[in-house]
């Protein structure tokens, strides 16, 4: 099963993590993987094109079947392999609504984390703005916020949709990477607790960012949100 | 079923209307519903902030159960509706691959359409590019040859993600009926031009249609040169 699957991956990338953390998940490791270098542009290889024409990563293939998207797959490998591994999508009603809407939500939150961190790469400097960055800042306050306010409750087995769930799966590596980058535990209790209650998940401690595991150390860019 | 249901939702809002569509496809017709102005900045009002912290529509309540992602509402009424209306989530692999693909670079799709047809509504005055506008133009018109390319590869009278309609054409065909509202040429793109034909006239579609559309059938032109 697994074997006919191969992923190329970028270290750092939350949607290449989300996809590696669902593989261990579903118990499908023995995948082929592939680690690409962003800094040397290899996701705009030929070798990334000819599976994702967007030029991104992740880009999956089982079989004949690619999927470039880490939502699509991580919902396609839970429906394809529900009898397999542990059960990432709840049966009840409530926390299944829970579990899509956070999983949607994890969107907007890696969207606004990159707006601040990447800022410099995504706006070129003639249009570069001292008010953009500070609106950007607070929008990624704001949405850390909510965040915290959703996990008021996390313990042990009591994550974003009760049970361990492809909601977390989608919001977990985003998380991280906010700590990563200097978000502040003080300020961010629950978030760090939820963090720290999960880093050391199977799924999640086999597929840690290797340069994180090399260099320990981050960086500071949100430490004052 | 549908009467222990709410919708609040807001007139030119394709997220909302995803949410509408789907709803009818599964025969979940007579839910309460309220439409909100956004120009009256009625998405921010206490009503809607005390269902959706974020102030945004669509807002959606079944019971107790909140949903406000316009996604997680179709995932939700599909997986508890199983049974009933139309099938949105295709069983054979390849099919549901293809679904789940498209619908997430819907959103991708869909950014890229506000990036040019709201540029002025996203970014203040003093921090707005010619530079920017024209590369999110650039931009689109890129994302709009995929999209042909997917459906010239599907064939004719094809949905997006295959031979059946699909949760990818919920959450698509509003983007693409905005797209032409805003003055896209369907001569320049007739792929989709013949997917919007294809669906206009789906009963789904048409029970959703925006009421403004109707009242006003003439739209923009802000797409007519991409």
């Amino acid at each position: 099963m697994a074997k006919l699957m191969s992923l190329l991956w970028g270290a750092g990338s939350p949607p290449c993590w989300r996809v590696m953390i669902t593989l261990e998940e579903k118990k499908l490791q023995g995948y082929k993987r592939k680690l690409l270098s962003f800094e040397k542009g290899e996701h705009k290889s030929q070798e990334v094109l000819e599976v994702n024409p967007r030029g991104q990563l992740p880009a999956f293939k089982h079989g004949d079947i690619i999927l470039n998207e880490s939502c699509a797959t991580c919902l396609y490998l839970e429906n394809q392999f529900k009898s397999q591994g542990i059960k990432l999508i709840p049966d009840s009603a409530d926390d299944q609504a829970a579990m899509y809407q956070h999983m949607m939500e994890g969107l907007a939150l890696t969207d606004k984390l990159n707006s601040v961190i990447y800022y410099d790469c995504s706006v070129p400097e003639e249009e570069r703005h001292d008010s953009a960055v500070k609106r950007n800042k607070e929008a990624l306050t704001a949405e850390l916020k909510l965040w915290e306010g959703y996990l008021e409750n996390v313990a042990a087995g009591s994550y974003l949709a009760g049970a361990f769930s492809l909601a977390d799966v989608i919001v977990f590596p985003s998380i991280a990477c906010a700590f990563r980058f200097g978000l502040s535990v003080g300020r961010y209790p629950k978030l760090a607790k939820y963090y720290s209650l999960l880093k050391n998940r199977a799924s999640i401690k086999t597929t840690w960012p290797p340069h994180w595991v090399a260099s320990p150390q981050g960086y500071d860019i949100l430490k004052d949100l | 079923m549908a009467k222990a249901m709410t919708l609040l939702w807001g007139a030119g809002s394709p997220p909302c209307w995803r949410v509408m569509i789907a709803l009818e496809e599964k025969n979940l017709q007579g839910y309460n519903q309220k439409l909100l102005s956004f120009d009256k900045m009625e998405h921010k009002s206490k009503e809607v902030l005390d269902i959706n912290p974020r102030g945004q529509l669509p807002t959606f309540k079944h019971g107790n159960t909140i949903v406000n992602d316009s996604y997680a509402v179709c995932f939700y009424l599909e997986s508890q509706f199983k049974s009933q209306g139309n099938k949105l989530i295709p069983d054979s692999q390849e099919e549901q691959a293809l679904m789940y693909q498209r619908m997430f670079e819907g959103l991708t799709f869909y950014d890229k359409l506000n990036a040019v047809i709201y540029y002025d509504w996203f970014v203040p005055e003093g921090e707005r590019h010619e530079s920017a506008l024209n590369r999110n133009k650039e931009a689109l018109t890129t994302e709009l040859k995929l999209w042909e390319g997917y459906l010239q590869k599907l064939g004719s009278g094809s949905h997006v993600a295959g031979p059946s309609f699909t949760l990818a054409d919920v959450v698509i065909f509003p983007t693409v009926a905005y797209l032409f509202r805003f003055g896209l040429s369907a001569k320049r793109y007739p792929k989709l031009g013949e997917y919007y034909n294809l669906l206009k006239d789906r009963p789904s579609v048409k029970a959703s249609w925006p009421p403004h559309w109707l009242e006003n059938p003439e739209g923009q032109d802000t797409l007519k040169d991409i």
